[in-house]
């Protein structure tokens, strides 16, 4: 989704117009020749009354002295240099006040674009002048390659076009939003909607393009492989619309993958809650028992169609790992998973399962012996056979196209839940929650719903012991923006970008990232991420088998888990869907052993 | 003109690579300063990565050791500015982007040109991601290291266009590590990147001998050896820079004549 921007508040009724308005920033500009300046009392007074959303300081050619002056106030959390301010004079500000720097720039050619990009601001922000509110040719912008910010003359009649030419990460507006230079409430609200409404017409609801999700995403790879993901990307742009493939992948979906899967209404479950109405959407009756063969048929077809005859994957904990074998089998492909040593004594039916399916299990020692090491020597596997090998990544993470094609073929579990719930209830659900590893059946669960802003996203990340102890896995309860596995996304990591050892009673979301369109979703606040503790989770594995008799993956508790939680402060003619991922056959011994039971299988 | 440029202006160059902190940075003091004497023209100190998804495991083994036994990004800046007291060749830093990214690209970049670093090579920041690391550096007087790897064919010339420093190419398909033989058909790529660049080529990923490496430097201008070091590394301990010297030597003698 594209972000926006109102610029040139300057009054405490611009504040009460800006509060009603969902936009992610909002500027104040301290040029004093400007007819929107505010002072530093002024801007203090609105910044206590705009409610969430972050401020932005504009100034031009102004001594630093004088931003230091107005930050004392604590009224700003970015700051925008909207004159001809120098790359020292950038990096100065950056330093000294430790805030977000946007730049802006006037262009007026792409050569000047494109050495605009070098700046070290944070954000770089196109302008046609020095914020007259006069258009001009977008195209200049083409070359561009780091996420920017597009401002000048746009107002709800323009800007669809601009966002659709140019893909801005955000927008920025300030006379297109006025009457006679005062904030028009039926404007800002008419902008939104243009926006929005472009978003969803370009579709780009939340990639903006060049494999981004805002900052998040990219691909972080060497150079080895930068030819093996453009022709992954080439292929999946060609197949992806093709009637010939979306039919033969469909009629995988219904024939062999057994779709769609049920949305089941668990009654005895909401009654006993007590609160909002509680579906499951039952990716545990797929064939193979998780949401993972979705995605793993859409990418062997699209390896075959490819022409390669060789499947590699990474696996936690054996349900990606099955469904490559799975698909392989069915599809005549060599196929060799990856799996952490410790997860294979965690999964050992799992093991059996893939090696019975033809596929070579190959053990991961290194590093913490679980899902991040398979993914790692998945990659160097990879870098060292492409010719007939496609990785067939099993999350929405790694490198730019993976991300898009997993959210791609996984979305069937958004798109059925629509149709079944307008069938059972004639309305959207009020909340969706899944659990997040990676996090392919979360997005896969929600991406169809983004636009639907009504609908609350939640996504349940494994807290393992605690999110206050170092024995978790909660990436966005206790990480921070990295890079790593191709992306660039938040990781759980020390102080100095090394990595930190994850843990959680689920191998499946035992991973130290989270996939960049989660990401960014978090940023924008259009999901929100909650971390369960093994506890809780195993609480809600023994709680749905004993009342509903389904026997949910110990990653799927997780969600069930939050669920549990959360339904009981709901009205009851609210609605709530629990994607359960995955059946949890595979979790009985390892629960057992966690309740002090000795079972071996 | 590029710091790097020192290297190659004396001759074929030999590239050495080291581990910082394997197993201690008095150890790797010792090493570095051996590789020198012995006639490495420039010397690249990794800085370990937990999870080095380019790295065969001879590195992914020394990268262990290294932060196992509580190596930081810190303690490699001041004892870089050390080394650099002494050690007159020029000085890159090999290590992934994530190492950079999370210290802050500007701050690790300001650190590492004060400590006398010339250069970064991020095996995991390809083209279409360097912009964010190579403006930062060149404020700082420091190359971003282009990688070419036999895969790059059509990519070639774009990256060439735009390498400074020197171009990394990779041998052959894989992570690093020695390797028996290299079968590449390296000199179309040689052509191609001379075609489109003066940049000073050198190439490593799996030469261990100096055979290979006076073959691979006979076609571009240097070779790079790391796992091979590294191993010697493995083997001694702390009494690694008198074996390091003489193997460094041996590499060096076979491409002297070239």
């Amino acid at each position: 989704m594209t972000r926006i921007k109102f610029c040139g508040i300057r009054c405490s009724s611009d504040t009460v117009k800006l509060n009603k308005s969902p936009v992610d920033y909002y500027g104040m500009v301290f040029v004093p020749s400007s007819r929107r300046a505010v002072d530093r009392d002024t801007a203090v007074n609105i910044s206590c009354n705009v409610e969430g959303i972050p401020s932005v300081g504009v100034f031009r050619n102004q001594p630093i002295s004088y931003i230091l002056y107005v930050l004392e106030t604590g009224a700003l959390n970015m700051i925008q240099l909207h004159g001809d301010e120098d790359e020292g004079y950038v990096r100065e500000v950056k330093e000294r006040t430790g805030l977000p720097v946007i730049k802006a720039f006037k262009v007026t050619t792409k050569e000047e674009a494109v050495e605009a990009e070098k700046t070290c601001a944070d954000y770089l922000m196109f302008d046609a002048g020095a914020g007259e509110g006069k258009t001009f040719d977008w195209d200049i912008l083409s070359g561009v390659k780091r996420p920017f910010i597009l401002a000048g003359g746009l107002d709800a009649d323009n800007v669809g076009e601009a966002i659709c030419r140019v893909h801005p990460m955000a927008v920025d507006v300030s006379s297109g939003i006025e009457t006679d230079g005062v904030k028009d409430e039926t404007k800002m609200q008419r902008f939104i909607e243009a926006v929005r409404k472009a978003d969803r017409e370009c579709g780009i609801m939340s990639d903006n393009s060049h494999g981004r999700f805002g900052e998040y995403g990219g691909q972080y790879i060497p150079e080895t492989l930068m030819n093996a993901v453009i022709e992954l990307e080439e292929a999946y742009n060609r197949y992806k619309d093709d009637p010939e493939f979306k039919q033969e992948l469909a009629d995988l979906f219904r024939e062999y993958a057994n779709r769609p899967s049920r949305l089941y209404f668990a009654e005895k479950m909401t009654k006993d809650l007590g609160g909002a109405k509680i579906y499951l959407k039952r990716e545990d009756l797929n064939h193979t028992g998780a949401h993972k063969i979705n995605n793993v048929l859409g990418q062997a077809l699209l390896a075959k169609k490819m022409g390669k005859t060789r499947l590699i994957a990474e696996t936690g904990a054996g349900q990606h790992g099955v469904a490559t074998a799975t698909a392989a089998a069915l599809m005549g492909m060599e196929c060799l998973v990856y799996m952490g040593v410790e997860d294979m004594e965690r999964q050992k039916l799992n093991v059996y399962r893939m090696r019975l399916l033809g596929a070579e299990v190959r053990g991961v020692s290194t590093g913490t012996g679980t899902l991040k090491d398979a993914v790692s020597q998945c990659m160097r596997e990879w870098t060292s056979r492409i010719a007939d090998t496609h990785y067939c990544l099993g999350s929405v993470m790694g490198p730019h196209p993976f991300p898009t094609i997993v959210r791609d073929f996984q979305s069937v579990i958004g798109k059925e839940i629509r149709e079944q719930m307008m069938e059972k209830e004639g309305r959207l659900p009020d909340m969706l929650i899944a659990c997040v590893g990676g996090g392919s059946n979360a997005i896969g669960t929600f991406y169809d719903f983004i636009k639907d802003e009504q609908v609350e996203l939640v996504g349940a990340e494994a807290a393992g012991k605690g999110i206050d102890t170092p024995e978790t896995a909660a990436t966005m309860n206790t990480g921070s923006v990295g890079i790593f596995h191709g992306m660039k996304s938040y990781f759980c990591q020390d102080e100095f970008g090394q990595i930190a050892p994850v843990y959680s009673i689920s191998a499946g979301l035992d991973y130290p990232g989270i996939g960049p369109e989660h990401a960014w979703l978090a940023d924008i606040k259009r999901a929100r991420y909650v971390a369960v503790t093994d506890e809780e989770a195993v609480q809600a594995f023994e709680y749905l088998s004993r009342c509903e008799g389904i026997i949910p993956a110990i990653e799927s508790s997780h969600a069930l888990a939050y669920a549990m939680k959360v339904a009981p402060t709901m009205d009851k003619d609210k609605i709530i869907v629990v994607t359960v991922s995955g059946r949890g056959d595979k979790d009985v011994a390892a629960i057992a052993r966690y309740r002090g039971e000795d079972i071996h299988e | 003109m590029s710091e790097i440029a020192k290297a190659f202006d004396h001759g074929k160059a030999f590239i050495a690579f080291i581990t910082c902190g394997d197993p201690d940075l008095e150890t790797t003091g010792k090493v570095v300063r051996a590789a020198v004497e012995a006639g490495a023209d420039l010397i690249e100190l990794g800085i370990p990565f937990s999870d080095p998804t380019a790295e065969g495991p001879v590195i992914m083994e020394a990268d262990k050791r290294a932060l196992d036994n509580g190596i930081t990004t810190d303690e490699i800046f001041e004892f870089t500015r050390e080394l650099r007291e002494n050690v007159r060749v020029p000085m890159v830093y090999m290590t992934y982007a994530n190492v950079v990214f999370h210290y802050g690209i500007e701050r690790f970049c300001k650190r590492a040109s004060e400590a006398g670093i010339s250069g970064l090579i991020l095996p995991d920041v390809p083209y279409e991601e360097s912009t964010e690391f190579k403006s930062v550096c060149s404020q700082y007087g420091m190359d971003l290291v282009s990688m070419i790897a036999p895969t790059s064919a059509d990519r070639i010339a774009m990256i060439a266009k735009e390498a400074t420093g020197f171009i990394y190419v990779v041998s052959s398909l894989g992570v690093t590590g020695t390797r028996n033989s290299i079968d590449t058909d390296l000199a179309p790529i040689i052509a191609n990147i001379r075609a489109n660049t003066d940049v000073p080529c050198a190439i490593g990923f799996g030469i261990s001998n100096p055979e290979q490496c006076r073959r691979m430097a006979s076609f571009a201008d240097g070779s790079i050896v790391g796992s091979g070091i590294i191993k010697i590394i493995a083997a001694h301990g702390r009494d690694s820079a008198g074996p390091v010297g003489e193997f460094v030597k041996s590499m060096k003698d076979s491409i002297k004549d070239l």
